[in-house]
């Protein structure tokens, strides 16, 4: 039985739920895209201040929650992912869609799938926090109705979810058949007593792994990445590449940490084989394209794979390291898709490398955030994306898993190229056919102030990440 | 052989064959028929586990309610003729294969599977009853029973917003309104 | 703190002018270049202040600054300054005033971002030249990488898009690859002695299995190769060379690549004394193939920048046989090389640019008897090309005497084969003066003479080079500290060695440098063949 005194514990949580309700029941009183947008920013707000009153140490709320340091950082994470995707909806959405507020329910409750799902200790509660992330998604993805292609991706993404889900489940069950157990302790009990691996087992792993995989977009799960980001909208897209990635990611920590199912070769043989893809197909792939967002698309599988290196490195360090990228990863790619929502019209979004062309002579500020994300993202000192690579190599050093080590190096050499390119077309010739087009829908406020907030933590943690680092290693041991 | 190994061996091969009746049947109306099949065929499954309430509850919603509906929508459509895309050759054999091969692997693993009781433990189970039930979900799973229901809150919310029609600008405000619910 | 606000002055100055640049261009200018010479005031002060210690010899470091950065990483932001690091921090302003004051008026478009991209690429490279913890070593290091590739990307010549990314692949690459092997030292020190730093005085003493020192040292050795355009790993450098705009040519061939150098002496000699000496043979050879592969390629070249780049090349040469030859004497020729090539390529670079800016062309058979129209560039040109081919008393000369004594002792065949490279420049080095000073008039120019701040800078630098050539004792005297701790180091390792059967080493050795030599000669007689019109 929850008692009262637990209700504290899931108070994040809580205040997305409420949020959620009290937006659509506004909606039904008065439309007023101003209001709904400041109400969801403050509730996300809000959710992120409440971890505060969160006392310290390990809780479990039934079997089914534990919220711990490791949980409330990642809650932190995505509530301000939250904050700052609220923030960047509001002008695009204004100016590409008449009909808004319901968005704003769709995001807040895919938060809070995200947000249930970093404190589940349990697979019923993640398989439920999946679906409540996955079916907002949906229809987030299609909303735009201008946009044929918005609808396609969606239909798209409902489909393979709905299969990876499936998938999910079998491997669940076989998981449960073989243990006896839903709830990860209770599995990593199972497990113990055992001794040895299972063949059902491993084919229940393999198949969360699937599911796990395709939501994190891995390789041979990937397929899906590059029509998503560019179907949505991008705000969408960022929502997609953050918190939809960051909240399974941080369940995939909390899975295999607590049961030991990497300890097993052939399990960690198989994350070996999709980080290595990852990494190479991402960055490989990235390297032809033309449109910005399956750009982004794709090295967002490349970072996702880099994140599988600290994951695989199955130490403190490694956890450190993983969570430390994906606060950077997660600072760069907003960044990344806010300029892109800064720089798109009312006809369109800003997808081509080319809208890009000569904006360094348009708008300076503008182009030397993007040209700090860029060089964030591949990784280059005085930039968050160097400490980041940094942290992931001294993790896999320190273990010894040279091949996903060297493969780290490489691709991050070919990522290089990309994000050059894109660096390199900002600082070429002006755009001739520049007078014709619309102006951007990016402000000064709040736009412009949220890329540079964003900009200058990227150049924080940088430069000075010590207190990042703190509370890093203080809640990052606690899982284990 | 007691009668309920018989009853068990005649709803598994009834549950299978129509589950795969649905897939393959030409016409999504026998497609919806043979589902519906499928779901009483898992309900009589549920009874001999001694789980009445769940075995009332699913021929209810699923088989009454839902696929009612689905029958409803797809004679609306006039989907009845079969007019799908040709198929790319190669690609429904890579279907096939790779199918074939997850079945493989999956019988492979399951063959020599230690299950932690070899029959199932029909008609001694309680947890299937609705006083359990209902303790089970408002104690340990209570949780979890609001997300469900938060999840059919965005399935709803996400259904209104991609199935209204787009109105004229002038009043969208209007229509908006009275959609909602 | 001083070294830290050297690094500040130049960070500052660069945003400064920056900003300043939209309103007030010349402004901007005065104050980039200000900001420079305030470090150079501190530096040379600091000097005279400091020079009579370096009589005792006893104590290397000079100012050792340090506070935690990011403790629970082992990272700390550690500065410090010894003769050698004094020496190259004076360098690197010097030019560095040079290169602001000959491309005044060259920079046209986005003056202000261009000064700020010259001055923080002058403050990283001092920031590698101070560093003493690997983390902030390669910090700096790859922050010397991203102005340089704006100033090629944007202000460069007709491929400059190109050059300006190889030129970032090749250093960025070989930069991880150096990464890996800072981590993994880190590590391995860090399991011996339970102290997990990134500090240079606490790693120097880690002691490393032949096998695992041998790749350590090769990470870190890849990415100064890179850098310094050593044979196999020079493709990136004559493009980037070639395009850079002129200030960014005399940036990045008479600073960056001494930043390779500079890491040579300082981490891979003293980090790895043992894989250092074993891989000595290699190194050397590698260092006379860019000699004389180089000169060949210089001789070549129509192309005046192209040229002046695989002069350098050729040079650099000189700084691996040098720093490989494991001598007190070639140790000091090593560093007065890298301060007198550096004076050389800045001239030669500014001559290059000066007659670009004129007329508009780098190809030298378009060029001929300018010397009647401009004797003051024709004369400096002179100086400079004789000091490039190591005319006596200019600095070059002292340099290459020293490092060729040196590397006489540890190795006879590949020092004479490294001697024919003197000839060869004189070959290459005349050639410029003939072509483009001498010889027929292919094409009516109208030339215009230096200008006097064009002299001014030009003055500067010949007062430098010629003091070097003629009193190099400030220069030797100020590095000796530096220099005695090196061959201390090595000399420790060799005790080891000669406890063993010498002879048989060496003459081993011997051996296998003559079938080195031999197998990589034919290799790249082969690659030249292939890309001859390179």
């Amino acid at each position: 039985m929850i008692s009262l005194t637990g209700l504290n514990l899931i108070l994040p949580q809580l205040i997305i739920a409420l949020a959620a309700i009290i937006v659509m029941l506004s909606i039904a009183v008065k439309r007023c895209h101003r209001f709904t947008n400041l109400f969801t920013l403050l509730s996300f707000a809000a959710a992120a201040i409440s971890v505060l009153y969160i006392p310290r140490g390990s809780f479990g709320v039934s079997s089914l929650f534990v919220v711990d340091g490791f949980g409330k950082f990642f809650t932190v994470l995505i509530a301000c992912a939250g904050f700052v995707i609220t923030l960047m909806s509001y002008h695009y959405l204004n100016a590409r869609e008449k009909r808004n507020e319901e968005y704003y329910i769709l995001l807040l409750l895919s938060s809070l799938g995200a947000l249930t799902m970093v404190i589940s200790n349990h697979f019923v509660s993640f398989f439920l926090s999946l679906e409540v992330l996955s079916v907002s998604l949906y229809a987030l993805i299609g909303y735009l109705k201008e946009e044929p292609a918005g609808i396609e991706s969606g239909i798209k993404y409902l489909v393979l979810a709905a299969v990876s889900s499936s998938f999910l489940l079998f491997g669940i069950a076989l998981i449960y058949m073989q243990t006896g157990h839903l709830d990860l302790s209770g599995i990593a009990a199972g497990l113990s007593s055992s001794g040895e691996f299972s063949g059902v087992f491993i084919a229940g792993l393999a198949m969360v792994i699937v599911g796990i995989g395709f939501k994190m977009a891995l390789v041979p799960f990937h397929l899906w990445t590059p029509d998503i980001y560019a179907g949505a909208s991008a705000p969408v897209s960022a929502f997609v590449a953050t918190v939809s990635k960051g909240a399974v990611f941080a369940f995939l920590l909390r899975l295999f940490y607590s049961t030991g199912g990497l300890e097993n070769k052939n399990v960690w043989t198989v994350f070996t084989i999709i980080a290595v893809a990852s990494m190479l197909f991402g960055n490989w792939l990235a390297l032809r394209q033309q449109n910005i967002k399956r750009l982004l698309a794709y090295s967002s599988i490349g970072h996702l794979g880099y994140l599988m290196v600290a994951f695989l490195a199955i130490t403190d360090r490694g956890m450190q390291a993983a969570t430390f990228y994906l606060v950077v990863y997660f600072t760069g790619m907003l960044a990344a898709f806010g300029t892109v929502i800064y720089m798109s019209n009312k006809k369109g979004e800003a997808l081509y490398i080319d809208d890009y062309r000569g904006l360094f002579w348009k708008k300076p500020w503008l182009a030397a955030i993007f040209t700090t994300v860029m060089l964030s993202l591949a990784g280059i000192p005085l930039t968050a994306g160097f400490l980041g690579k940094l942290y992931l190599l001294t993790a896999g050093t320190e273990v010894g898993i040279w091949l996903l080590v060297i493969v780290l190096v490489v691709s991050s050499g070919i990522g290089l190229f990309y994000y050059l390119r894109v660096v390199a077309v900002m600082f070429a010739g002006k755009n001739e056919n520049e007078a014709s087009s619309e102006p951007v829908i990016g402000k000064i406020f709040p736009h412009g102030l949220v890329l540079t907030l964003l900009f200058l933590l990227l150049l924080w943690f940088g430069v000075y990440p010590s207190s990042l680092l703190e509370i890093i290693q203080q809640i990052a041991s606690v899982i284990r | 052989m007691s009668i309920t190994l018989i009853l068990f061996w005649f709803l598994s091969v009834l549950a299978l064959f129509s589950a795969a009746m649905v897939v393959a049947s030409k016409n999504p109306v026998y497609s919806v028929l043979w589902l519906i099949l499928v779901f009483f065929a898992i309900s009589g499954h549920y009874l001999l586990l001694n789980a009445q309430f769940l075995a009332i509850v699913n021929i209810i919603v699923y088989a009454g309610a839902i696929m009612v509906l689905f029958l409803f929508v797809i004679m609306l459509m006039n989907l009845n003729k079969s007019n799908e895309p040709k198929r790319n050759k190669w690609l429904n054999l890579a279907g096939v294969l790779a199918g074939g091969c997850l079945l493989l692997v999956l019988v492979a693993a399951l063959k020599n599977a230690e299950t932690k009781a070899t029959l199932a433990e029909t008609g001694t189970g309680n947890i299937g009853l609705i006083e359990n039930l209902g303790k089970a979900l408002f104690t340990d799973y209570v949780v979890p029973f609001e997300i469900s229901s938060v999840l059919f809150l965005s399935a709803m919310v996400g259904a209104v917003v991609l199935g209204k029609k787009e109105s004229s600008p002038d009043t969208a405000g209007q229509s908006g309104k009275s959609s909602e619910k | 703190m001083t070294l830290v606000y050297i690094i500040l002055i130049l960070m500052f100055g660069g945003l400064i002018s920056w900003i300043i640049a939209g309103k007030n261009s010349s402004l901007a200018k005065g104050i980039a270049l200000l900001a420079v010479l305030a470090d150079l005031v501190i530096i040379i002060g600091f000097w005279i202040s400091v020079y009579d210690k370096f009589d005792l010899g006893s104590q290397q470091w000079l100012i050792d600054y340090r506070v935690e950065w990011m403790p629970q990483l082992g990272i700390s932001f550690h500065l410090a300054m010894d003769g050698l690091s004094l020496l190259m921090t004076a360098l690197a302003l010097f030019l560095g005033a040079v290169s602001l004051i000959v491309s005044w008026n060259e920079i046209s478009k986005n003056l202000g971002f261009y000064l700020f991209n010259a001055l923080w690429l002058i403050a990283g490279i001092i920031g590698v030249f101070l560093s003493l913890d690997l983390i902030l070593f390669y910090f700096f290091w790859e922050v010397m990488l991203v102005p340089m590739y704006f100033i090629l990307a944007i202000w460069g010549h007709e491929n400059r898009r190109y050059a300006g990314m190889k030129f970032f692949l090749f250093t960025q690459l070989s930069g991880l690859l150096m990464l890996i092997a800072i981590i993994a030292l880190y590590f391995i020190h860090g399991k011996n002695s339970g102290q997990y730093t990134f500090d240079y005085f606490a790693l120097i003493g880690t002691s490393l299995s032949a096998k695992t020192g041998l790749w350590l040292m090769c990470g870190f050795m890849i990415a100064f190769l890179v850098k310094l355009g050593i044979v196999p790993f020079h493709s990136w450098l004559p493009d980037a060379y070639t395009q850079s705009p002129t200030g960014g040519s005399i940036l990045l061939a008479a600073l960056m690549s001494k930043t390779a150098a500079y890491g040579m002496l300082r981490f891979v000699v003293p980090l790895f004394p043992e894989a250092s000496k074993t891989f000595a043979p290699v190194a050397i050879t590698l260092g006379v193939v860019s000699i004389l592969y180089g000169a060949k390629l210089a001789y070549a070249q129509t192309d005046l920048k192209r040229m002046i780049a695989f002069s350098s090349m050729s040079h650099m040469g000189f700084i691996m046989v040098g720093i490989f030859s494991f001598q007190a004497l070639s140790y000091q020729g090593t560093i007065i090389e890298m301060i007198a090539h550096g004076i050389s390529i800045t001239a030669l670079f500014t001559v290059a640019g000066v007659i670009h800016a004129r007329i508009q062309t780098r190809d030298m058979d378009q060029m001929g008897r300018f010397w009647e129209q401009v004797p003051k560039m024709g004369a400096i040109t002179m100086i400079f090309v004789l000091a490039t081919l190591g005319l006596p008393g200019l600095g070059n000369f002292v340099a290459e005497f020293l490092i060729l004594t040196g590397a006489f002792k540890s190795n006879v065949t590949l020092t004479v084969l490294a001697a024919l490279g003197l000839i060869a420049s004189m070959i290459y080095a005349l050639v410029i003066l003939q072509k483009i000073f001498h010889g027929e008039r292919r094409k009516e120019w109208k030339l215009t003479d230096l200008t006097p701040r064009e002299v001014l800078a030009m003055g500067c630098l010949i007062v430098a080079i010629v003091w070097i050539g003629i009193y190099p004792q400030p220069v030797i005297k100020t590095a000796q500290p530096t220099v005695n701790s090196l061959e201390q180091n090595s000399n420790n390792t060799t005790f080891v060695n000669d406890t063993g059967p010498t002879n048989k080493m060496t003459l081993k050795n011997g051996d296998e440098n003559m079938t080195m030599t031999r197998e990589t000669s034919t290799f790249f007689l082969s690659l030249n063949k292939k890309g001859g019109g390179k």
